[in-house]
C-alpha cells in the first residue's frame, strides 16, 4: 500500500513542500530504502525510524519499503523527516487508518525522532507553520519541545507532539492532543528586554551620547580607545536602546534563529534585538553565510540588532570585506551547491579598535611600545569602503578610578537606557515621517540625492561646516555623513532645520586622521 | 636615493671645528642635501625616546618653534619616535633641521622614512653620516650619538628611559662641555626616568621653557578648565556639569576658530 504524507523542506527562509511517499510492497526482499537527494541525516533515519516504530509497542514490517521525497531534485537534509517516515510506515502497514484530513493533505508532519519514541527538538518550526498557515484548515504536529515557536502562527493548529504513541492515539481518536493555544504576540514589559543599562557603565558620557545618535539614526559606530575601558560595555547597551521590534520584525528574526536552529526549547518569539559579537577567528562563511545547505552567518543572525566586532582590524581582510554588500543592501545572497539564497542582514555595527597593536597610544600614564610602522600597518588593515559605512567614532579614553566616584551624582549625563529608548523611539518617528514614500527607514541610508533634499542647513552651520572642511581637509563623502549625522541630532530635539550646534556636535565624531 | 657627497677634507672646514672636540672624531664626512656652511652657526641637538608619549610630543611643539625663531639649527638622530618628531616640527615651522644618520649615507630609505628625508633636504637641511655604505646595527646608533652632541652648543634630551641612547648622547654632551638641559617629566613615566635622573644628579639642567608669562584671564569655564589641564570632552561634561552633547558642540566650535587644539580625544588651548 502506498501512502502520502506531507512535510516541508526548508531551502534559505523559502519553505518548499515535501511529499514523503511510503510504500509496503507485498512482494520482495525486506528492505528499507530511502531515495529522493537525502542527505546522511536523512539516510540514517531509517535506523531511527524502524527502532523508534518497535520500542512504541508497534510492528516494523518485515517487507521492502520505498520512501520517496519528491520533489527528488531537491536536495533535503536533517532529521526532520523521521516523523513523516514514521508514520508513512504505520499506515502503509496498515497499523494505523489515516483520517480524513490526513488524505486531504491538511496535516504536516515535521520532527526527529529519538530511538525509545520520543520527539526531539527540530529547527525551522517556525517556518513550517508559516508555510502551512497559507493552506485552509492546516494541522502541523511538531516535537513539543519547539512547538512554541509555532504557537505565534495563527491561523493554524498546532499539535505538540511528545511521543510517537501520543500521535497515534491522536490519529486514532483515542486519545486527542490538546493543540497549543495561540500565544498573542505583545512587549508589555520591556524591563527585561535590556540586557545592560546605560546607566551602569561609569563616564564615558560622549561615547553613551554617540550611542544614542547612532540607534536614533541607524548609524554605524566605531569606538576606538585602549583596552579595559568599557568598549565592549557599551556596545552590549546598544541593544537596549533601539526601539522595540515590530510584530513583522520579531517574526522575521525568529525566523532566522528558527532555520539556524539557534531558538532556545521553549521561546515563542524573539523579542530582543540581537547582540552579535563574533571572535576575530572567524571565517568568511561564517559571518556572512555558508555550508553546502547555506546557513544564516554572524551578518544575519545580527539582523535588527548590533553586529560588534571587538578589535577589528584583527579579523581577516576577506571576513571585513564581505561585510561590504550586507552592509549596503541589507541582505546577503549565498550561491552554494544546494542552491541560491537570500538571507536578511540589516545591522548597526560597532566596531571597536585599539588606538594602536599594544593598545597604549596617547594612554596619559603608561607609554605605547609600537612603532610608526606598526601602528599605521595596523590601521590599514581596515579598508576606505568599510570606514566610509561607519558614520560615528568616538573616543573610549580610560576613566582614572577618582572620576568614578560613587557617591558622587551626575545626573546630567547620567542617562538610563529607558529614557535614551523614548528620545529615540521619538527620532525615529520624524523620520518615518520623513521617509514616507521611499524606500528608506533612517538618516543613515539617505544618499547624496536625499541629503540635498531633506537637510536643510541654516547659512551659519553651512558656513561652520565650510570652516570645517577647509581645517581637516575633507573629502566629499566625510562631508555627506557629516551632515546625516548632525540631522540626526537635529531629529533628537525635534529641530527642522540643521542648525550650527547640530553641525558643531557632530563634528566630534568625524573620522580619526 | 637621495644623491650624496663626500665632504672633501672635513678637517679644513671652519664650520665643523666642533668635531675635533672629539676624541675620535670621524675619519669621513658624508652628506645628502646642499652644504651651507650657515646651517653649523649655532645648532641645538634634540634627543629623546623612540617610544614618545603624548607629553614628549607637546614638549616638542613648545619648545623646536622657539628655536627656530632664534634661528637656530635642530639637529637630531633621525630615529622614529622624538628624533624624527623634532625633525618634522622643525620643517613645519620653517626651520632648517640637520639628520645624523646612523648608517651609511647610501642606504635606501623606505616609507615615511624617504619622505621626511626628502623634506628635510627640500626644506634646506642636511643628511650627515660618517660612512658611505654601513648597515644599521646595533653599534652604529650610540657611534653617531657622539656626532650629534659635538655638532651643537646646547643638548637637549626630551624624554629618555635610564638605560637608553638618549643618556649616551647626554653623557658625551657633558664630556664634551656642551650645555645639557633635561626636559622633566611625570616621576610616574618610565620614558622621563632619564631625564629626570639627570636633573637629580646635577649633570643636566632643568628646561622649563620660556618664563612663565601673565596668563590672560579667560572668562568662558571651559577655557578655563581646559587652561589648568588637557581635557576630554568627557571629563568636561563632568566638571561643568552640563550635556555632553552641548560640551562637543562648544568644543568643536572653539576648535575651528582655533582657540583650541584637539589631539588624540584631548583638548589644549592652542600656543600662540
Amino acid at each position: 500500500m502506498l501512502v502520502k504524507i506531507n512535510s516541508v523542506a526548508n531551502v534559505g527562509l523559502e519553505t518548499v513542500p515535501v511529499d514523503v511517499e511510503v510504500d509496503v510492497a507485498t512482494a520482495g526482499f525486506p528492505g528499507f530504502t530511502i531515495v529522493g537527494l537525502a542527505s546522511k541525516a536523512v539516510e540514517e533515519a531509517r535506523e531511527r525510524v524502524k527502532t523508534a516504530i518497535i520500542n512504541s509497542g508497534f510492528d516494523f514490517p518485515p517487507k521492502k519499503i520505498t520512501v520517496n521525497l519528491a520533489p527528488a531534485d531537491l536536495p533535503k537534509d536533517g532529521a526532520a523527516y523521521d516523523l513523516p517516515i514514521a508514520i508513512g510506515v504505520l499506515i502503509a502497514s496498515g497499523q494505523l487508518v489515516p483520517p480524513k484530513e490526513l488524505t486531504e493533505g491538511k496535516m504536516f508532519f515535521y520532527g526527529e525522532l529519538s530511538l525509545d519514541g520520543t520527539l526531539r527538538p527540530t529547527r525551522g518550526i517556525l517556518l513550517l507553520a508559516l508555510f502551512a498557515k497559507h493552506k485552509n484548515g492546516s494541522m502541523i504536529f511538531v516535537p513539543s519541545p519547539s512547538a512554541a515557536e509555532a504557537s505565534v502562527v495563527s491561523g493554524v493548529t498546532v499539535y505538540p507532539v511528545a511521543k510517537l504513541t501520543n500521535l497515534f492515539g491522536h490519529l486514532m481518536s483515542a486519545e486527542p492532543i490538546t493543540p497549543l493555544a495561540h500565544t498573542k504576540y505583545k512587549i508589555s514589559d520591556d524591563e527585561e528586554l535590556i540586557d545592560l543599562d546605560l546607566k551602569e557603565i561609569a563616564g564615558q558620557e560622549q561615547a553613551k551620547r554617540a550611542l544614542v545618535i547612532a540607534a536614533a539614526g541607524g548609524h554605524n559606530v566605531l569606538m576606538w580607545g585602549p583596552p579595559r575601558t568599557g568598549k565592549t560595555m557599551l556596545a552590549k547597551a546598544l541593544p537596549g536602546i533601539l526601539p522595540p521590534l515590530t510584530d513583522a520584525e520579531a517574526l522575521e528574526v525568529t525566523r532566522i534563529f528558527s532555520i539556524s536552529g539557534l531558538l532556545p526549547p521553549g521561546i515563542a518569539l524573539i523579542k530582543k534585538r540581537s547582540f552579535r559579537s563574533p571572535h576575530h577567528g572567524v571565517s568568511a562563511a561564517g559571518i556572512i553565510g555558508g555550508g553546502t545547505n547555506p546557513v544564516p552567518g554572524e551578518v544575519s543572525l545580527a539582523h535588527l540588532g548590533v553586529l560588534f566586532l571587538d578589535e577589528m582590524p584583527e579579523f581577516p581582510r576577506s571576513v571585513l570585506e564581505s561585510l561590504r554588500q550586507p552592509m549596503e543592501d541589507g541582505e546577503v545572497e549565498i550561491v552554494r551547491v544546494a542552491g541560491h539564497v537570500r538571507y536578511p542582514a540589516s545591522f548597526t555595527l560597532i566596531a571597536a579598535i585599539n588606538p594602536c597593536p599594544c593598545g597604549y597610544l596617547g594612554h596619559p600614564r603608561r607609554e605605547c611600545k609600537c612603532t610608526e610602522k606598526q601602528i599605521a600597518k595596523y590601521r590599514h588593515r581596515i579598508s576606505g569602503p568599510i570606514l566610509d559605512r561607519i558614520d560615528l567614532t568616538v573616543l573610549v579614553a580610560p576613566v582614572e578610578v577618582e572620576k568614578l566616584s560613587i557617591t558622587k551624582e551626575h545626573t546630567t549625563n547620567n542617562l538610563t537606557s529607558k529614557e535614551a529608548k523614548t528620545v529615540v523611539v521619538k527620532a525615529r518617528a520624524i523620520q518615518s515621517k520623513r521617509f514616507k514614500g521611499t524606500s528608506l527607514y533612517t538618516n543613515s541610508q539617505m544618499r547624496n540625492r536625499e541629503v540635498k533634499e531633506f537637510c536643510h542647513l541654516t547659512p551659519e552651520a553651512e558656513n561652520f561646516l565650510k570652516l570645517a572642511a577647509e581645517k581637516y581637509d575633507f573629502s566629499a563623502r566625510s562631508y555627506m555623513r557629516l551632515i546625516k549625522v548632525a540631522r540626526t541630532i537635529a531629529d533628537l530635539t525635534a529641530e527642522d532645520t540643521i542648525l550650527p550646534v547640530h553641525m558643531a556636535e557632530a563634528l566630534q565624531y568625524k573620522q580619526l586622521t | 636615493m637621495l644623491p650624496s657627497k663626500k665632504v672633501g677634507e672635513w678637517k679644513t672646514h671652519p664650520e665643523l671645528v666642533r668635531l675635533k672636540d672629539l676624541p675620535s672624531p670621524p675619519k669621513e664626512l658624508f652628506y645628502s642635501g646642499t652644504w651651507n656652511p650657515q646651517l653649523f652657526h649655532s645648532c641645538v641637538a634634540i634627543v629623546g625616546s623612540r617610544r614618545m608619549t603624548d607629553y614628549g610630543c607637546r614638549v616638542i611643539e613648545k619648545i623646536v618653534p622657539r628655536f627656530v625663531f632664534e634661528k637656530k639649527t635642530i639637529v637630531s638622530g633621525f630615529m622614529y619616535g622624538v628624533d624624527q618628531y623634532a625633525h618634522q616640527v622643525c620643517i613645519e615651522n620653517g626651520g632648517k633641521t640637520i639628520a645624523v644618520l646612523g648608517w651609511g649615507i647610501k642606504r635606501e630609505l623606505e616609507g615615511a622614512d624617504r619622505k621626511l628625508a626628502q623634506s628635510i633636504v627640500s626644506s634646506g637641511g642636511l643628511l650627515l653620516s660618517e660612512w658611505e655604505d654601513q648597515q644599521a646595527t646595533l653599534w652604529t646608533f650610540p657611534v653617531r650619538n657622539r656626532i650629534v652632541a659635538a655638532l651643537c652648543e646646547d643638548v637637549v634630551v626630551i624624554e629618555a628611559a635610564v638605560k637608553s641612547g638618549s643618556l649616551i648622547t647626554a653623557n658625551i654632551a657633558r664630556k664634551l662641555k656642551r650645555k645639557l638641559w633635561a626636559v622633566p617629566g611625570p616621576i610616574t613615566s618610565r620614558t622621563s626616568s632619564g631625564t629626570n635622573a639627570l636633573i637629580n644628579q646635577g649633570y643636566a639642567r632643568m628646561w622649563l621653557g620660556d618664563e612663565p608669562t601673565q596668563v590672560p584671564i579667560m572668562k568662558d569655564p571651559l577655557l578655563q578648565l581646559i587652561q589648568e589641564n588637557e581635557l576630554t570632552a568627557n571629563d568636561l561634561a563632568r566638571k561643568l556639569g552640563k550635556p555632553v552633547s552641548e560640551i562637543g558642540a562648544q568644543l568643536s566650535l572653539l576648535t575651528i576658530t582655533g582657540q583650541l587644539t584637539e589631539r588624540g580625544g584631548k583638548y589644549y588651548v592652542s600656543e600662540n
